[in-house]
C-alpha cells in the first residue's frame, strides 16, 4: 500500500527535479525564448533597436531625398554611455543590413572616421583606381550615421530595472540632423529569465 | 479559519496582480481615414484571442513607396496582459522576405485597452503581411 502511494510521489518528484534544468539546445536568436536579462543589453533588445532604426528611418522617406539614389552612408560615432562593453556593430551592422536590403542606401567602408577606413584593402584599390584614371571616383556620402546608448538603472526593493535608450541620427553634408529616432527598452525583474 | 485564511490570501493575489482597466475619449469626427484591409485569421488560443484581439487591420505607403501596417488590439479582460508580436512580409510571388527587421517585439496591453501596433515593410518589394501574436512566457 506504501508502495503505492511513495512510488508515485518519487515518480513526480523525478518528473519536476529533471525538469529544472535544460538540455542544450537551439533557439532562435532574439526569438520568444530568449534569456532576458535586467541589467544587460541582450541580443533581442539590439535587434529590436536596430529594426526600430531601420523601420523609421525608411519609414521617414529621408534616404529617397538624395539626387543619385541609393543614399551612401557613412558610420560616425556611436557613444556607448552603458555600464558594459558594448560591440557597437551589433547595433550598427543590423541597421547597415536592412538598409542595404530594402535598396535605399548603401554604406561605403572606405571612408571613416579620422580617415580610418572600415576595409583599408577597399581603400586602397580606391585609390589605386584613381591613380589610374587620374580623376575622383570617390563618391562623398550623401549621410552619416551618429548615436549614443545610454543606460538608466533604478531599484526598489529586490525589483530591478533597467532602461537603455538607443539614441541615433542620420546628419546631410550640410550638418544637419535631417533624421533622429530614438528606442527605449525597459526590463524589470529581480533576475534573469528565459523567455520574453 | 485556515481555509478561510488561504481563500483570503487567495483573492488577495488576485486583486493584486490585477490592474485598473483604461478609460479613453477621442475626436468623434475624424479628419484622417483608414484604408482598412480585410483580413483572414487562424485563431489557436482563445485566451490570447481574447486578452490581445485583433479590431482591424489598415495599410498606408511610406514617402519612400514601402508598405505600412498598422494593427488595432484590444484587451477584452480587465487585467493587463503580456504578449509578443511579429510582423512577417511576402513579395509579390508569395515568397517571404526574412530580414534583421524581421523581429519579435515583447509588449503588453492594460485591461480594455485599446492600441495600435505598427511595422514598415523591410523592402518596397514587400506586398502581403502577416501578424502573429504570441502569450508571454
Amino acid at each position: 500500500m506504501k508502495n503505492k502511494i511513495i512510488l508515485p510521489l518519487l515518480a513526480v518528484g523525478a518528473a519536476i527535479f529533471t525538469g529544472c534544468g535544460t538540455n542544450a539546445h537551439y533557439v532562435e536568436t532574439g526569438g520568444r525564448e530568449s534569456v532576458v536579462s535586467v541589467g544587460k543589453i541582450n541580443s533581442q533588445d539590439f535587434i529590436q533597436a536596430a529594426g526600430a532604426a531601420t523601420s523609421d528611418l525608411l519609414a521617414s522617406g529621408v534616404l529617397d531625398r538624395v539626387k543619385n539614389p541609393p543614399a551612401v552612408l557613412a558610420m560616425s560615432r556611436i557613444v556607448n554611455n552603458t555600464g558594459q562593453q558594448i560591440d557597437i556593430d551589433l547595433l550598427t551592422k543590423k541597421i547597415r543590413v536592412g538598409l542595404l536590403q530594402s535598396g535605399k542606401a548603401v554604406t561605403t567602408t572606405t571612408f571613416g572616421l579620422g580617415g580610418q577606413a572600415e576595409d583599408p584593402l577597399a581603400k586602397g584599390i580606391q585609390q589605386q583606381e584613381e591613380f589610374m584614371n587620374d580623376q575622383k571616383t570617390t563618391r562623398l556620402p550623401d549621410f552619416t550615421l551618429s548615436g549614443k546608448i545610454i543606460e538608466n538603472a533604478v531599484s526598489a526593493g529586490n525589483t530591478r530595472q533597467s532602461t537603455f535608450s538607443f539614441q541615433l541620427s542620420l546628419t546631410d553634408r550640410q550638418g544637419l540632423a535631417v533624421w533622429e529616432g530614438e528606442k527605449e527598452i525597459t526590463k524589470q525583474g529581480s533576475k534573469a529569465t528565459v523567455g520574453f | 479559519m485556515k481555509t478561510k485564511l488561504a481563500a483570503l490570501f487567495l483573492v488577495a493575489l488576485t486583486l493584486g496582480g490585477c490592474h485598473n482597466p483604461i478609460n479613453s475619449v477621442e475626436n468623434a469626427q475624424k479628419e484622417g481615414q483608414r484604408t482598412m484591409v480585410s483580413d483572414q485569421r487562424v485563431v489557436t488560443d482563445t485566451g490570447l484571442n481574447k486578452s490581445v484581439s485583433v479590431v482591424g487591420l489598415n495599410t498606408a505607403m511610406t514617402p519612400g513607396g514601402v508598405l505600412k501596417v498598422q494593427a488595432e488590439l484590444l484587451n477584452r479582460t480587465k487585467s493587463l496582459h503580456r504578449f509578443s508580436y511579429r510582423f512577417e512580409w511576402f513579395d509579390m510571388n508569395g515568397m517571404q522576405l526574412t530580414t534583421v527587421m524581421t523581429t519579435t517585439v515583447a509588449d503588453q496591453i492594460e485591461g480594455g485597452e485599446s492600441k495600435f501596433i505598427s511595422a514598415v515593410a523591410p523592402t518596397p518589394a514587400c506586398k502581403d503581411f502577416r501578424l502573429k501574436l504570441y502569450e508571454a512566457h
